[in-house]
């Protein structure tokens, strides 16, 4: 035996658990080691004191006070209990509060940075969503928005937009307020309802080839009357240029002359002159006067005689029916651009190009 | 508890019903063994007297939940350790224990006595008075771990048996004897050191 196994025993020996040939081991090696001797005698004296210890007698008055915490807990009511756990143990309760707060704060503050952001996301979403809209579902959208269109000018341009016959109509005598405003009225349904079934047949067709250039153009309405006239112009001048010209090659030997004769006889025939580009000028004359127009024009002419390039015959049933299709691709014409279609009609564009012999 | 008589099961029961006297019986019965842990275990009357009436108050309010009346003592003794090792733990977070040493004046109820620091067999007319030994040893307990100390108040101050033990914390007998050797060797050391 050595001195741990020796020491492992001290407990049972003191205990006599063990069995008399391990104590006799267990005592031959005590006095062999005074080491191990010593500190057994150590433990035993130890185990002595612990072992004298006697037991203390419970404090007088144990039961009664024990009765009277009994009574008072038994007393409290749990509201009150809880109140004072909330008293004795605040941070048990503070800390979930502060959690709470915490948790707000930080919905806040996500709310705050990111919802935000977010609801402008969607809002660009629906935007693009909007914006790349099918095949079948543009068309649909941009009929909705003409008949928005349309319904709406409808019920403004009466009112917003005189017209050279509102103006006409306007101006002539009316015997009474009252029947004005009967005949008046009858009157503007009539012409919006006008207006209204050219610009619906407009658009049953013209989602098939809608140019987007007349149609704006013809729809563009004109709130003040010099402005009508001014966009009058512009328009007879596009709608000149948009015919196809005559030209008419006149030889000459007195240039001067024969340009300041050529402006009268255009004015005579009740034409104007567009443009002039060197010795070349753009005429505008009534189809009817296009003929006393070209004979005159050709006493102008040093040789007596002017040369047709273009093909004289100008196509005015074709120039109708283009003028026609261009109403109804529109749909929202004005009246000032239907009198124009009317007067532009009845002309024809001359182009002459003077050639000096 | 091997010392005291064994409270029969119908005071028990009788307790369980709701009976006062029931209750008092085992109060009587079991405050002096339920005190004494208390007081070797944390070294205070005071706080051994407070923890000891609250013993008695969770065996008042818990009792009905006993399913095994034969394991009362056992209960008990649980309940009891469990308050210990509780109040151990609060009252060393304030550092109740912190200024307690071995070499400091010992407290008897006759007053304090400076502590000798001789080794107590040179002296025995002075340091084996009955109640500074037990003072010293009870300084010596202090010292040791919290588990350790249970096994040595439980076994060598209180006489529980191995068994009784065994079913109060729950640990085998052979694991309670080394661990109860362990603890003696520990406090022996702790009084040599004292003396030293």
């Amino acid at each position: 035996m050595d001195c741990e196994q020796a020491r492992d025993r001290f407990s049972s020996l003191w205990e006599k658990e063990v069995s008399p040939f391990e104590e006799k081991i267990f005592k031959e090696h005590l006095s062999s080691c005074p080491k191990c001797q010593r500190e057994f005698e150590q433990f035993e004296k130890t185990m002595r004191w612990l072992h004298s210890v006697g037991e203390v007698e419970v404090p007088e008055g144990f039961l009664p006070e024990l009765y009277r915490k009994i009574k008072e807990k038994k007393r409290a009511i749990p509201g009150e209990k809880s109140r004072g756990r909330w008293f004795h143990f605040p941070l048990s309760f503070k800390l979930p509060v502060q959690a709470v707060a915490m948790m707000a704060i930080v919905f806040l503050v996500l709310y705050l940075t990111k919802m935000m952001p977010m609801e402008g996301d969607r809002l660009k979403e629906t935007k693009q969503t909007s914006s790349p809209l099918s095949v079948q579902e543009k068309p649909e959208q941009v009929l909705t928005q003409k008949e928005g269109e349309g319904e709406r000018r409808a019920l403004e341009t009466p009112t917003e937009t005189p017209r050279p016959k509102d103006v006409e109509q306007a101006k002539a005598p009316v015997p009474k307020e009252g029947k004005l405003e009967e005949a008046s009225v009858p009157q503007v349904k009539a012409e919006a309802k006008k207006r209204e079934a050219p610009a619906r047949s407009a658009e049953a067709i013209g989602y098939q080839a809608v140019d987007s250039n007349k149609a704006a153009r013809v729809k563009t309405p004109s709130p003040e009357p010099g402005k009508i006239e001014r966009e009058l112009a512009v328009q007879e001048k596009s709608l000149v240029a948009s015919k196809p010209p005559q030209e008419i090659v006149l030889r000459i030997s007195d240039r001067k002359k024969v340009i300041s004769r050529l402006h009268e006889l255009v004015k005579q025939f009740g034409g104007e002159v567009v443009t002039t580009e060197g010795d070349s000028f753009l005429a505008s004359l009534p189809t009817g006067s296009f003929s006393g127009f070209e004979k005159e024009l050709a006493g102008l002419s040093s040789s007596g005689k002017t040369d047709l390039l273009m093909a004289k015959k100008h196509a005015t049933g074709s120039l109708r029916l283009e003028q026609g299709a261009k109403r109804e691709e529109g749909g929202e014409k004005s009246k000032g651009s239907e009198g124009l279609a009317a007067d532009t009609e009845s002309r024809t564009i001359v182009r002459i190009l003077l050639v000096e012999e | 508890m091997s010392t005291s008589p064994k409270i029969q099961k119908e005071v028990i029961e009788n307790c369980k019903a709701g009976d006062e006297k029931a209750f008092a019986e085992i109060v009587l019965h079991r405050q002096k063994k339920v005190f004494n842990i208390a007081y070797r275990m944390l070294g205070n009357s005071e706080e051994a007297k407070d923890l000891a009436q609250e013993v008695f108050i969770s065996v008042f309010e818990s009792i009905k939940d006993l399913k095994e009346e034969i394991k009362f003592d056992a209960w008990l003794t649980q309940i009891t350790l469990n308050h210990c090792r509780n109040r151990w733990k609060y009252l060393k977070r304030r550092q109740y224990f912190s200024s307690h040493s071995l070499d400091d004046p010992i407290e008897t109820e006759d007053g304090s006595v400076p502590r000798a620091v001789y080794d107590p067999s040179d002296n025995p007319e002075i340091l084996f008075e009955k109640k500074m030994i037990q003072q010293w040893i009870q300084r010596g307990l202090l010292e040791l771990k919290e588990d350790r100390r249970e096994l040595l108040v439980l076994r060598d101050l209180q006489g529980f048996s191995y068994e009784e033990m065994g079913e109060s914390l729950g640990l085998p007998e052979g694991t309670i004897k080394s661990k109860l050797h362990r603890a003696r060797m520990d406090l022996k050391e702790v009084l040599e050191r004292s003396t030293h």
